[in-house]
């Protein structure tokens, strides 16, 4: 079998980061170029360390040299980032909890979520889009909470006024995210030219995720006229949580449509292997290859199959049931102790006092 | 003579009346029934012209004329309880917890945390052109089985609010109170199947909650510091809130520039107006009917309306300018409303004795009840604001019935107007010429204040629907079309512009000249029977004076 061709420079990614506090086997070290995420070793980051000026900057291996002007000139963004690489995969593993590729990581932590990355599977174009909506998600979380400087107000950002603040206000925060979202992690596929296939998938996924923030803002007002009547309103737009983003994005996975690179005229663009399909929208997410078995374990594409997965033996139409989770073998059932949280009082956060109680459960898990 | 006639000769002397009320001979009654139909479209094209351009001035010079701006509260940790103010960000930021999934939040309490919002966002701060600043909350707060919202829940909220005026001198306190709201959540499925754990981790929709309000921005920078305190009965079962976003509101500087440039320009203007109106009533020789007095107030409340009092806002910190302003309103819809149920009740050429306040006293009284149930809720509320910015009272519904009624009293007068008037009509041919010219005139007078009134009316409904219903502003080519500011300045400048045509349209023409007493006293005496007359017929004294104009005329 071997390994499949990687194709280095093509796949590159807005790797990254902060791999300089990390012992060397942590991936983006590694010479293969990554997609996005290196979540692992983000999670295992103290945060007491933000990253900007310029020699950090230039220690991050994976960014590509577009990326790295970006991170010298906007350096505490990176911080963002980050966040936004570890509610990648809290999300990621949330929406697939119930599927037999359960956006796991994989220990060794050479390829966050396995080589299924690097093959334009539809699993590749869910975690572009999410990993896209989370860097915007992240950044304009980031100026509402005043971390950033100007971001709203930042005159390179369209429909600013020049007048000022003072005149009319300040941009959308959103704005701003997004656009540094377009500007950071489209960066490495612009820089590979448009006329291969993984760039330009890549390309139409990330969008397809910023999109999916865009047309699930909601819209709320206050009326404050004379004494209270609506002669004056102001409406204001609030970002969907990402939860939210999640959810629309696994829709947008199951409905996602196979293309292939076609060539029209001086242009190349995807279009859908099967003629007969419309061409997908600027929401859908398209993939080029078809996903792998994960049924089995494969660890060189870091696949860990479905053994010993656990599941729910009661419903057999429970989404997380073994009959659909489980593959060929089957599942067995087992009894644990298990200790649990019970009697809890809570409050509206933080410290929970509980008793524990003992419970003998059954566990069902599936067969190697 | 007739009708036609009479206005040619008041055309060419249309100026005179306004320059040199002593020379001019013999006019009387309403300027509007003087004056030629030339006269009487140019003066309304000028009008319209007015009105273009103060739309114009809210579509394209001026921006929206609110800013929301959305802050994400910051956790912060205060261990030891102390009443010091936590910044979110900056040099001495607070200890924070990015989120309450963190280990670090497990250990803490909830009397722990405090809610921190530096207001404005870094790099830019807050100005007196604001006027005032209003802030809602909205709280994250996620579906969890067995931490579920309850039912009818009140939210309480310990709030401070703190200034400063430099990014270096310490922060000094301006209000603290503990408030109460309640929480009205809802989530996306019903509640029969949401309770599952499938939805944990989703977010309820809760709507956003009124907080603050701050009647005028005197300080640069503000710093809100809020808890939620825990004990056994408070904020209980208000489910597991993540994060709470607090919405700032105020006005655009921009805005409140152009608002005070258009009030500067109209407030000498009426105020004019209505100077000259009262000296044109103080000329007559008889005393000024109802209807006269009634067109005075309305130019004097509308000239208190326009009175730019936001330039002393500027230097001084004024916390009242929200319920003056109200109070500005309320008067002018008061005497407005009167104002059109005296005129038509005037017009009304009826059997019954009018010309005195008191005919009118049910109406006058439900605009009075109605306006001071307005302003006593409004004092109610921002009166208390002015010492307590989170204070909140919820609405009434008093208020509305009393609108309700007055429409209908003022539709069925006017109902009843339209009717005298056809009948009146109908038995036109059948008059004698002066009386008829006197009907005319009347009936004229009405249906041009009817014409002008319904369409200021209608406009402002509908500019006000379109309002509600578009987006904030149009794109049009390369401009933007602010609409919001648009219909604000718009429908201002057009209840402007109307008063201002009452008052010119309807003073009484000049007095008559001293050379002439002789000759009007004689009038007068043989007018008497005339005039009684009238008196049986309608109260109005005004058209007498067409009368006495083709009569003697008629005589010479």
């Amino acid at each position: 079998m071997g390994n499949p061709p990687h194709h280095g420079n093509q796949l590159a990614a807005p790797a990254l980061y902060l791999n300089m506090h990390l012992p060397p086997r942590t991936c983006c070290e590694s010479l293969l170029h990554l997609p996005f995420l290196c979540p692992s070793s983000l999670a295992r980051l103290p945060r007491s360390r933000p990253v900007s000026g310029a020699a950090p900057c230039a220690r991050l291996r994976g960014l590509t040299p577009g990326q790295v002007g970006v991170c010298r000139a906007r350096g505490e963004v990176m911080e963002s980032v980050r966040k936004a690489a570890e509610m990648v995969i809290e999300e990621c593993q949330h929406q697939f909890r119930n599927r037999r590729w359960n956006c796991s990581i994989t220990p060794r932590g050479i390829n966050v979520f396995g080589r299924v990355m690097n093959q334009g599977t539809r699993e590749a174009a869910f975690v572009h889009a999410l990993s896209s909506a989370a860097v915007a998600v992240a950044v304009t979380r980031a100026c509402t909470r005043g971390e950033l400087e100007r971001c709203g107000c930042d005159r390179k950002v369209r429909g600013v006024s020049p007048e000022g603040f003072q005149w009319s206000g300040c941009s959308d925060n959103l704005s701003y995210g997004v656009a540094f979202s377009q500007t950071f992690v489209d960066e490495p596929e612009r820089a590979k030219g448009l006329s291969a296939g993984r760039p330009l998938m890549n390309l139409h996924n990330n969008e397809a995720g910023r999109k999916a923030i865009l047309h699930n803002m909601q819209v709320e007002c206050k009326c404050h006229g004379v004494s209270g009547s609506c002669e004056l309103r102001t409406c204001w737009k609030v970002m969907p949580p990402f939860r939210r983003v999640g959810v629309v994005l696994k829709e947008r996975f199951d409905g996602a449509t196979e293309v292939r690179l076609t060539r029209i005229g001086s242009r190349t663009a995807l279009l859908p292997r099967d003629s007969q399909v419309k061409p997908p929208a600027a929401r859908d997410l398209v993939y080029l290859a078809p996903s792998p078995d994960f049924c089995r374990l494969d660890p060189e594409n870091g696949i860990p199959g479905t053994a010993g997965r656990r599941c729910n033996g009661t419903s057999r139409l429970a989404p997380d049931g073994c009959e659909l989770v489980c593959c060929g073998p089957g599942y067995k059932a087992g009894r644990a102790e298990v200790v649990q949280r019970c009697s809890c009082k809570f409050s509206w956060c933080c410290s929970v006092r509980c008793q524990q109680c003992k419970n003998t459960v059954t566990i069902h898990t599936c067969r190697v | 003579m007739s009708f036609s006639g009479a206005l040619g000769l008041s055309g060419q002397h249309f100026l005179f009346i306004f320059f040199y009320p002593k020379y001019f001979l013999q006019m009387a009654g309403a300027i509007i029934e003087k004056m030629s139909t030339k006269k009487l479209v140019l003066f309304v094209f000028f009008i319209l012209l007015f009105q273009i351009f103060s739309i114009l001035v809210g579509a394209l010079i001026s921006p929206s004329p609110t800013t929301a701006i959305s802050y994400l509260a910051t956790k912060c940790i205060n261990f030891h309880r102390t009443r010091a103010w936590l910044m979110p960000w900056g040099s001495n930021r607070c200890q924070q917890v990015h989120s309450f999934d963190d280990p670090l939040a497990k250990t803490l309490d909830a009397n722990d945390i405090v809610f921190a919002v530096h207001v404005p966002l870094p790099n830019t701060e807050m100005s007196p052109w604001f006027q005032y600043m209003l802030a809602v909350l909205q709280f994250d707060i996620a579906f969890k089985m067995i931490n579920q919202i309850e039912d009818d829940v009140v939210i309480t909220i310990d709030a401070r609010l703190a200034y400063r005026d430099d990014m270096t001198s310490e922060w000094t306190t301006k209000f603290h109170s503990v408030e109460q709201r309640p929480l009205r959540c809802t989530f996306a499925v019903s509640k029969c199947f949401f309770q599952t754990y499938e939805n944990e981790g989703r977010f309820y929709h809760c709507d956003p909650i009124p907080f603050m309000e701050l009647g005028s921005v005197a300080h640069k920078y503000f710093l809100m510091n809020l808890r939620l305190p825990v004990n056994d009965t408070m904020n209980v079962g208000i489910g597991e809130i993540k994060d709470i976003h607090v919405v700032g509101i105020h006005q655009n500087g921009g805005f409140t520039k152009v608002w005070i440039s258009m009030k500067t320009v109209f407030s000498p203007w009426i105020s004019v107006a209505t100077v000259w109106y009262w000296y044109r009533i103080r000329l007559l020789a008889r005393p000024p009917v109802l209807l006269e007095k009634v067109i005075f107030a309305l130019g004097l409340s509308m000239a208190f309306l326009d009175m730019p009092v936001e330039w002393l806002s500027m230097g001084f910190e004024w916390t009242w300018m929200l319920l003056f302003e109200d109070a500005q309103q309320c008067a002018l819809y008061s005497v407005l409303f009167c104002f059109w149920i005296i005129f038509c009740g005037e017009h009304l050429m009826d059997q019954r004795q009018r010309n005195l306040l008191s005919a009118y006293w049910w109406q006058v009284g439900l605009v009075v009840f109605g306006s001071s149930v307005l302003l006593i809720f409004d004092l109610s509320e921002r009166g208390v604001r002015l010492s307590n910015p989170f204070y909140s009272v919820w609405a009434s519904e008093s208020r509305r019935i009393s609108v309700c009624l007055y429409f209908f009293s003022l539709c069925r007068m006017v109902h009843c107007v339209f009717r005298t008037i056809s009948g009146k009509l109908q038995q036109l041919p059948t008059m004698p010429e002066t009386r008829r010219l006197r009907y005319k005139g009347i009936i004229f007078r009405f249906k041009f204040l009817m014409l002008a009134t319904l369409t200021c009316a209608a406009l402002t409904i509908i500019f006000f629907i379109l309002n509600q219903v578009s987006e904030g502003h149009w794109h049009w080519g390369d401009y933007t079309l602010q609409v919001h500011s648009a219909f604000l300045t718009g429908i201002y400048g057009m209840w402007n512009l109307y008063v201002f045509t009452i008052i010119f349209l309807y003073a009484p023409s000049h007095k008559h000249n001293r050379k002439k007493l002789g000759d009007t006293q004689h009038t007068d005496m043989t007018d008497k029977p005339e005039s009684q007359e009238t008196q049986l017929t309608c109260g109005e004294q005004g058209p007498t004076e067409v009368y006495r104009i083709t009569g003697k005329v008629a005589e010479e």
